[in-house]
């Protein structure tokens, strides 16, 4: 039952399982149980799932309260459909690694890079990660 | 009541020692207190007379008296030691009890024995107590208050005299804080020092344990003389440690004194788990509603704050329709609910087990160690319907590929849903319902979690939702909202016309709020002198205060008269200008409009112009053109324009007229045209009339013109008269050329009134002649038949 025909509203969500991006970067999943007017979300059994390449990890995180700013997308996600036809589900430790080495693979090069423009004379100022204003 | 007493600096502990064990052989403690000096009634003003004598006596013999109150203290302060262990006594005082030790306990040599000793000295400070059996109580010395606190602890120990009359000293110390000069104060609890002080005061020669304490009320500046006695008994005392802010003990009453008890009972607390904090009442606006919870609050929170008599709750339905798996638990395994038996049901899961229950189900991952083996089969069986996983298997969502327990697909309506998505979200039902057993639906009920969200949460957050959609204006806030529903709907009427389907959209009605006016009233007293200064956002005070000044009625009458006179004209012409401008537009909208209603068209335009006709006319008259109501136009600068327009589509009668009233009225009008200098657009559409003109008019006209004695000098000096003027004499003249048998000459009207022109013409100076717009270049020709030759030399030379 649409509460409002018409628009958008997270009622309809409400016990389905959801993917969810925040502005930080982490991909939540897990059952949306509650929401407000502010789209706070409250999720139940979250999963945090780290993507790096095709391999992907879960890391259990129960039950997270996510507010309503930080929220990039929200999307239902198939319960049905399995996750790993493409992707590959690894162990936690190791898609940290991975993603440790990820980190570590872009600073080198980002690094080279600004070796590189500052012998050139040029500079590139970092964009920050942080929102800020 | 209470005076400083400063106590001789001469007393010294060793000096004392003897005086004390005298004292002690004289004092009978309980004696004096029921009989004595102890048992006198609260008296000030006698309280007073014996301080004063005090203060006399002391100044003689300090230091016996130091000696005696020490002595006096020490026997209190044995008795009570050996009495120790009075049970009510101990109960009465469980908050104090408490503090030091914890305090202390680290510094302290003796900790259970240090907490009984401490409990012994706030016994010693209940003025009740001391009042059963003022033992003696060595003072601490001053040098080191654990030896000191032992040494009160010394039951067995006699009665360390050198220590008491330390306590002088201590007490001369300034007054800021309580025991300066005891060591580390925080090592003793504030009570200990408050004890310590009171026994300071001791050596003031007090006989009697009651005085004792009551005179050393000493928070540090304060002591009592030894001579009041009587006024001490529980309440000031008590009042006084409530002042400075102890924390609140119940009241040592003595129970021969048949105090009421129920007193001493702490105020009830409120639900609110800080302890001392005020009551929560104010819920702020973004919360949800509550559950009812009564019983079940109870059961939630199983150890209460406060252990206080039970309160009897009527009890609302022992389940109420919605709860969480956890409440299911937690009311199960309550302790409220248990009987003396032991539960018949298993044990309940851990935290820790349920959560490593619920990541199996999420995460799905193999878990190495303690996993799902940890569910208690038994006691899960009832929460989560369907049978209890088998051991060691991790327990996911209740699986696809169960008993075949097909349900419709539900349809939802999806109109609001682009088309692509729709068609995806039907085609996945339908795969669903096809090779799928569970809907989402079926699913979610079966999930033990679902519908945490109660009903009337989701309906309040849509209310909060729609309260953001309120509008007094849809069309202004939501212009685009608008119109594509408008479409929709009758995109949809006409899809429906030929499918005959019958599918409404839902349409999401927005509250509407009604536009009302809240003007701001300040508040008004009736019959009150004077309004309220009250000033605020909506009501801002007035910097100036207007005051309303009445004129006399007649001249506020003319006023308004006038004013209403000109707001009619304007109104009127208004009115005629959108007459006209249909009228004028007329024919634009005749070419673009198709056959079919052009007739309308015309139709409309008929009647458009004769209203505009009509307009000018006489209301009782229909074909005499109204004098008053052109010149009342006409006065009106808008007025003029508009008769400027009007005039080519008049018809010509009723042109000729307007021309008529405009010439005879030309001086008023030019008088009131001074400020606008709007006439000259007259011209145009006059000069076209006038060249419309039969002889006869032409004459009638320029006899108009000249009208009244004084009319024409008054036109000479008026551009647009002038220009008038020349018109019609310009006219004349080409009738007269042109056509030999023009009626013109046929009365001598004309004659004589281009006689009189001439005449006015040249007898008008140069500078009062105002330049027509225009000169038309048969004037001349036109004089040279009525004037002479040098007469018109003159006039040539006017008309330049």
């Amino acid at each position: 039952m649409n509460y409002v025909p018409g628009t958008a509203s997270l009622i309809d969500d409400i016990d389905k399982k959801h993917l969810v991006l925040l502005r930080d970067g982490r991909t939540l999943i897990g059952y949306l149980r509650s929401i407000d007017q502010f789209a706070n979300l409250v999720f139940h059994q979250t999963v945090e799932r780290i993507h790096v390449g095709k391999k992907f990890g879960d890391i259990p995180r129960g039950i997270f309260i996510v507010r309503g700013e930080n929220v990039v997308l929200l999307g239902e996600m198939d319960v049905d459909k399995p996750c790993d036809t493409i992707l590959q589900q690894v162990s936690i430790e190791e898609i940290l690694e991975e993603q440790r080495l990820q980190q570590q693979a872009k600073q080198e090069t980002e690094k080279v890079k600004m070796q590189v423009l500052k012998d050139r004379g040029l500079s590139i100022p970092k964009a920050d990660n942080l929102d800020e204003y | 009541m209470f005076r400083f007493q400063s106590l001789d600096d001469d007393c010294t502990l060793e000096e004392e020692d003897d005086g004390l064990i005298e004292e002690e052989d004289e004092i009978d403690q309980f004696n004096d207190d029921t009989f004595g000096a102890g048992a006198i009634d609260d008296d000030w003003q006698e309280e007073h007379k014996r301080l004063a004598e005090l203060d006399e006596r002391d100044g003689l013999g300090a230091g016996s008296g130091a000696g005696s109150g020490v002595g006096g203290g020490g026997t209190g302060g044995g008795d009570v030691s050996s009495s120790a262990g009075l049970p009510s006594s101990s109960a009465r005082v469980p908050l104090p009890s408490s503090g030091p030790p914890t305090q202390d306990a680290d510094e302290r040599s003796g900790g259970s024995d240090l907490a009984e000793s401490l409990a012994r000295l706030i016994l010693d400070a209940d003025p009740a107590i001391a009042g059963v059996g003022a033992a003696e109580r060595p003072a601490p010395s001053p040098g080191s208050a654990g030896p000191g606190l032992s040494g009160l602890l010394g039951l067995d120990q006699p009665r360390v005299l050198p220590q008491p009359p330390s306590m002088p000293h201590q007490h001369q110390l300034p007054p800021a804080a309580p025991a300066p000069g005891l060591p580390p104060s925080s090592m003793l609890s504030y009570q200990q020092q408050q004890h310590l002080l009171r026994r300071g005061a001791a050596p003031l020669g007090q006989m009697n344990s009651h005085s004792i304490w009551e005179s050393s009320m000493g928070f540090g500046p304060l002591s009592v003389s030894p001579g009041l006695v009587a006024h001490m008994e529980d309440s000031p005392l008590m009042s006084i440690i409530k002042e400075v802010g102890l924390p609140k003990r119940p009241p040592p009453g003595r129970s021969d004194e048949g105090l009421d008890l129920s007193e001493r009972v702490p105020p009830p607390r409120s639900s609110s788990p800080v302890i001392g904090s005020p009551p929560v009442r104010a819920v702020p606006i973004g919360t949800p509603p509550k559950h009812p919870m009564s019983l079940n609050h109870q059961i939630h929170h199983p150890t209460a704050v406060h252990v206080r008599a039970p309160v009897q709750h009527r009890y609302h339905a022992p389940f109420p329709e919605r709860l969480s798996p956890n409440t299911l638990l937690n009311i199960a395994n309550s302790p409220l609910c248990r009987g003396p038996f032991p539960p018949r049901v298993g044990p309940v899961l851990s935290q820790l087990q349920r959560a490593q229950l619920l990541n199996s189900q999420v995460a799905g991952f193999p878990r190495g160690g303690p996993g799902p083996p940890l569910l208690a089969g038994g006691g899960f069986r009832p929460f989560f319907g369907g049978p209890p996983p088998p051991h060691g298997h991790r327990m996911g969502p209740p699986p696809p590929h169960g008993p075949p327990n097909h349900t419709a697909p539900i349809r939802h309506n999806t109109t609001h849903l682009h088309p692509q998505h729709r068609r995806l979200l039907t085609q996945r039902m339908q795969s669903r319902g096809g090779d799928r057993v569970r809907t989402g639906l079926d699913r979610r009920s079966r999930d033990p979690y679902s519908n945490l969200m109660s009903q009337k949460e989701k309906e309040w957050v849509t209310k909060i939702q729609m309260m953001q959609l309120q509008s007094t204006d849809p069309y202004l806030d939501d212009y685009y909202y608008q119109n594509y529903y408008e479409k929709m709907e009758k995109r949809q009427e006409r899809e429906r016309d030929s499918s005959s389907r019958k599918e409404h959209a839902t349409k999401l009605i927005t509250p509407q709020v009604a536009k009302v006016e809240h003007t701001y009233r300040p508040v008004q007293f009736a019959g009150s002198l004077g309004k309220l200064t009250v000033s605020s956002v909506n009501n801002p005070r007035k910097m100036i205060d207007a005051v309303v000044t009445t004129r006399s009625d007649d001249e506020e009458k003319r006023e308004k008269q006038v004013w209403n006179k000109r707001r009619q004209i304007l109104y009127t012409v208004e009115k005629m200008y959108s007459l006209l401008l249909e009228v004028q537009d007329f024919e634009k909208r005749f070419v673009q409009t198709p056959e079919e209603e052009r007739e309308a068209l015309l139709e409309q335009h008929k009647v458009n112009t004769e209203q505009l006709c009509s307009s000018l006319q006489e209301k009782d008259w229909e074909d005499r053109v109204s004098e008053d109501q052109c010149v009342m136009i006409m006065a009106v600068r808008k007025g003029k324009r508009l008769v400027a327009r009007l005039l080519p589509f008049l018809p010509a009668a009723q042109a000729a007229a307007v021309v008529m009233v405009i010439a005879r009225n030309l001086p008023a009008l030019a008088k009131k045209d001074k400020q606008d200098q709007v006439l000259v657009c007259l011209v145009e559409p006059v000069s076209a009339v006038v060249q419309s003109l039969s002889s006869s008019a032409l004459t009638d006209l320029l006899q108009e013109l000249q009208g009244s004695d004084g009319q024409l000098a008054a036109v000479l000096q008026n551009k647009f008269g002038v220009t008038l003027l020349y018109l019609i004499l310009s006219e004349g003249e080409r009738m007269q050329s042109s056509d030999q048998d023009c009626q013109l000459m046929d009365d001598n009207r004309w004659t004589e009134l281009v006689f009189s022109v001439t005449r006015e013409l040249l007898s008008v100076p140069s500078s009062s002649l105002s330049p027509p717009l225009f000169t038309p270049p048969n004037l001349l020709s036109l004089f040279s038949r009525y004037v002479d030759r040098q007469r018109l030399e003159l006039l040539q030379d006017k008309l330049q």
